[in-house]
């Protein structure tokens, strides 16, 4: 067991090294975030200053060398373009993103799992289509358009809610319900399918077989265990949608981490960038080891097989 | 109006020493009548902005001033400059009550407002004026440092800089190109340090520094004490909107007061709503095509007829109606219209028929294939509209909008041919315009003419405004007739304003794209 633990957090480790690698490079392929931060007409001379300020006129390893350093001691760099640590830019966005997140992940599984349940017990009935209607559009309309059409019928023509910005629950209800359709929709999705497999299954027959009412068949026997991929879905959603609501967090002007990693990559702002998919690819490693360690605590077949 | 006496005084002593009794009586009598009229009100209500970029604390700090003129959004809240560019006056006297430069060029000495003050009542002295200076590392600050030789501090309320040779832009880069020449208060740099002044700005601007958080929001308050006027509005904030829709929905609402960019159909929309004003700004930034290949003998662009066909078959006025309502500015130049030493090219006409002439004579009769078209994929709209101004004329090319980036990098670098759609809103005047975009050597200069270079190192050296005019003038007459660029327009930058603004303080000063002077900002009602 102690063997199959650290062999994990090997693997984090180093997943976490290559996701480091991997952006550091990425972002720089990117281009050159000194000519954001200029007028075009600048001196050649201000540019270089700035590049040197920056320490972007350093060979790629040592820049990557720096980086490294830092982070070992829990620095993520400053802003190019807040000259603000990036940490604490994160930190200071993190509460409204975790509002966000969690409003509107209560609103996808409120309204994913039922009607996914529906959707599979009622299979190719009325129910199930609207279902899949439902999925479909929650899947393939932008967020961006949906946000839009939001504010323009309820802020501008309704004037019930605030059309951007934070502070009150108003202003969250618009940009959780856009964020949340897209993944009700997935969960939706994911629920019906795995109620079917499970309505299926042979236990689930034997439990008809034996009388039980049709209501304890699928709250108690189906649900329960169609609903363990739909949970660990749900877990690294939580973190995309912390992490990367980058749409929904800029038409709605919500002040969240998704908003700030647009305006990394608007600016060209490596360090935001960087630190910002750092911090979100470290949640997910940390969710998938936890969850690894627990399968295997619950399932000796997995820590025997590995 | 800016004092530019070339005399050695001191002014405030010429003053004290011609003032006479019956002038003290007067002043007596206006003092009885002012305090006897109605008293100044109180700033009051709450003014909302709706930004459309996210506002970054290096824009507290003048020294940070990268160059872009978006710092100068906050700049003119917070701080103000010894001389800075204000409504009629691209270089006011403002912590300077004078200036004057010596008759050699060699000295610019400036003499403080008396009673000016900072945020915390500290006054403005001459040594945070040089203290200012020093500090300053933004845009330029190599450059402006390496050419003054000393900056003296003789008394609390002078400050004379020395140069090591005459510079005749020394005023414009010191007050506008840089932030070199905007105070900051000394004592508290030094004792909050560079980070606790981001945090905490102080400055002796007409509003003190709240609440800032990142990419949210920036709280303002009116700062009572300000030199030139108590501010009206009591409170201002500034909220990051950045998608246009939005910021529109939010003017429409009447939850901010003030939008910065509407463009285009929301323009529009926002001209139709009732109760709502599109108030245009025309910004120094003008637009053009650059014939990159224009020196090399075996491109169609060598030859002048075919760049002055492109010119002829550009329709601005159509262009201008539909990006931006018309209210873009038709310069016919690639030099802002508010720079000093500016020359006003003749109209140019849109007249398909007379480029298609040209063409014609050129050896190009039913057109050519030109290549490609490179632009700043923001402004690839405007690349597509010209370009179907040049197919009408047949002259075919393919647009290559690259992002923003990767464009600048690439223009000053040289690596485009044929076609390139430039546009720059850099602070200066017409010969730092030309130094970048004209004369051999510029960061954007792809080959030059020997005659127009002499001409700038010429005005370089010329110190007497009156014959370094028309060299200025000259070299923008030979780029206009040798169409080394066919210029497109001058942008405006179009926003909202919404009912409960009485002045918004939109285009007050000459190209400043922002609302400025915050002092001037009015709600309805105010005082």
């Amino acid at each position: 067991m102690k063997q199959y633990i650290l062999r994990r957090v090997g693997y984090s480790l180093l997943s976490m090294f290559l996701l480091s690698l991997v952006i550091f490079l990425f972002v720089r392929v990117t281009g050159d975030p000194v000519s954001l931060l200029v007028e075009p007409g600048a001196s050649p001379e201000d540019i270089e200053n700035m590049r040197r300020q920056f320490g972007l006129d350093q060979p790629l390893w040592v820049q990557y060398w720096h980086f490294m350093a830092s982070l070992a001691t829990g620095d993520l760099g400053q802003s190019f373009y807040y000259r603000t640590p990036v940490l604490e830019l994160y930190f200071q966005r993190l509460p409204n993103s975790l509002l966000l997140a969690s409003v509107a992940m209560t609103l996808s599984l409120l309204i994913g799992i039922p009607s996914g349940i529906l959707a599979a017990v009622r299979v190719d009935g009325f129910w199930d289509s609207a279902g899949k209607i439902f999925a479909l559009l929650g899947l393939s309309l932008p967020s961006f358009w949906v946000g839009l059409v939001l504010i323009l019928f309820f802020s501008v023509y309704l004037g019930w809610l605030p059309s951007s910005g934070s502070g009150t629950p108003l202003h969250l209800l618009m940009p959780a319900f856009t964020l949340g359709w897209y993944f009700a929709a997935a969960h939706m999705r994911l629920t019906r399918s795995s109620m079917l497999e499970v309505l299926g299954s042979e236990y689930i027959k034997l439990a008809r077989l034996k009388g039980l009412p049709e209501a304890l068949v699928i709250g108690k026997h189906a649900l329960k265990n169609a609903l363990i991929p739909v949970i660990t879905l749900a877990g690294i959603n939580l973190v995309v949608m912390i992490n990367v609501a980058v749409v929904v967090e800029t038409v709605f002007a919500w002040p969240g981490i998704g908003r700030l990693l647009y305006e990394g990559i608007t600016f060209r702002d490596f360090p935001i960038v960087q630190g910002v998919v750092l911090i979100g690819g470290a949640m997910i490693v940390l969710v998938n080891l936890f969850v690894d360690i627990l399968y295997a605590f619950i399932d000796p077949r997995i820590r025997l097989e590995s | 109006m800016l004092s530019s006496r070339r005399d050695h005084d001191d002014p405030i002593r010429g003053i004290a020493q011609r003032t006479t009794r019956r002038d003290l009586l007067g002043l007596t009598a206006l003092g009885i009548l002012a305090a006897g009229t109605k008293p100044a009100r109180a700033a009051e209500g709450q003014l909302v902005y709706a930004s459309h970029i996210s506002l970054a604390p290096a824009w507290f700090d003048p020294a940070e001033t990268s160059g872009i003129v978006t710092p100068f959004m906050l700049l003119y809240a917070l701080h103000d400059g010894l001389v800075k560019p204000m409504p009629g006056n691209p270089a006011e006297p403002c912590l300077a009550e004078s200036y004057t430069a010596s008759a050699d060029g060699l000295a610019h000495s400036f003499v403080l407002r008396a009673g000016a003050t900072f945020h915390n009542g500290a006054p403005v002295t001459a040594e945070d004026v040089k203290f200012s200076f020093e500090r300053y590392r933004g845009n330029a600050a190599r450059f402006i440092k390496e050419k003054v030789v000393a900056v003296e501090t003789p008394d609390p309320r002078r400050v004379v800089f020395r140069l090591h040779q005459p510079w005749p832009d020394f005023l414009i880069y010191y007050s506008s190109v840089t932030g070199a020449g905007w105070i900051v208060p000394k004592k508290y740099v030094e004792s909050v340090g560079e980070d606790g002044f981001k945090k905490e700005p102080i400055g002796a601007g007409p509003y003190k520094f709240v609440s800032f958080t990142p990419g949210v929001e920036l709280v303002m308050e009116a700062f009572e004490g300000y030199w030139r006027k108590a501010p009206t509005v009591k409170k201002l904030v500034w909220k990051v909107i950045p998608d246009e829709t939005t910021r529109l929905a939010a003017l429409k609402r009447g939850e901010v007061d003030l939008a910065y960019s509407i463009r285009g159909e929301l323009a529009e929309e926002l001209r139709r709503t009732p109760g709502l004003e599109l108030k245009p700004v025309v910004i120094n930034s003008p637009f053009w095509i650059y014939f990159a290949d224009q020196w090399d003998p075996k491109s169609p662009w060598h030859d002048a007829r075919v760049r002055k066909a492109v010119t002829l078959a550009l329709d601005r006025e159509g262009i201008n109606q539909a990006l931006t309502l018309g209210h873009s500015l038709l310069t016919g130049s690639i030099v802002p219209k508010d720079y000093d030493f500016y020359w006003q090219p003749p109209k140019i006409p849109h007249d398909p028929a007379a480029a298609r002439r040209l063409l014609a004579e050129a050896g190009f009769r039913g057109g050519f294939d030109a290549g490609e078209y490179y632009c700043d994929s923001s402004y690839a709209n405007l690349a597509e509209a010209a370009l179907n101004s040049l197919e009408d004329v047949g002259i075919r090319v393919k647009l290559r909008p690259i992002e923003r980036a990767a464009f600048n990098t690439g223009y000053a670098e040289k690596k485009y041919r044929n076609i390139i759609q430039g546009g720059s809103g850099a602070f200066g005047n017409a010969a730092t315009r030309m130094e970048t975009f004209v004369v051999k050597g510029g960061a954007y200069v792809y080959g030059s003419y020997p005659d127009i270079d002499d001409l700038f190192a010429q005005q370089a050296v010329e110190t007497d405004r009156a014959k370094r005019a028309p060299i200025l003038h000259r070299m923008q007459q030979l780029v206009h007739e040798r169409t080394v660029y066919a210029p497109l327009w001058q942008l405006a930058f179009l926003n909202g304003q919404g009912p409960r603004v009485d002045e918004s303080a939109f285009g007050l000063i000459g190209g400043h794209p922002y609302s400025a002077p915050y002092e001037d900002v009015r709600l309805k009602g105010g005082a």
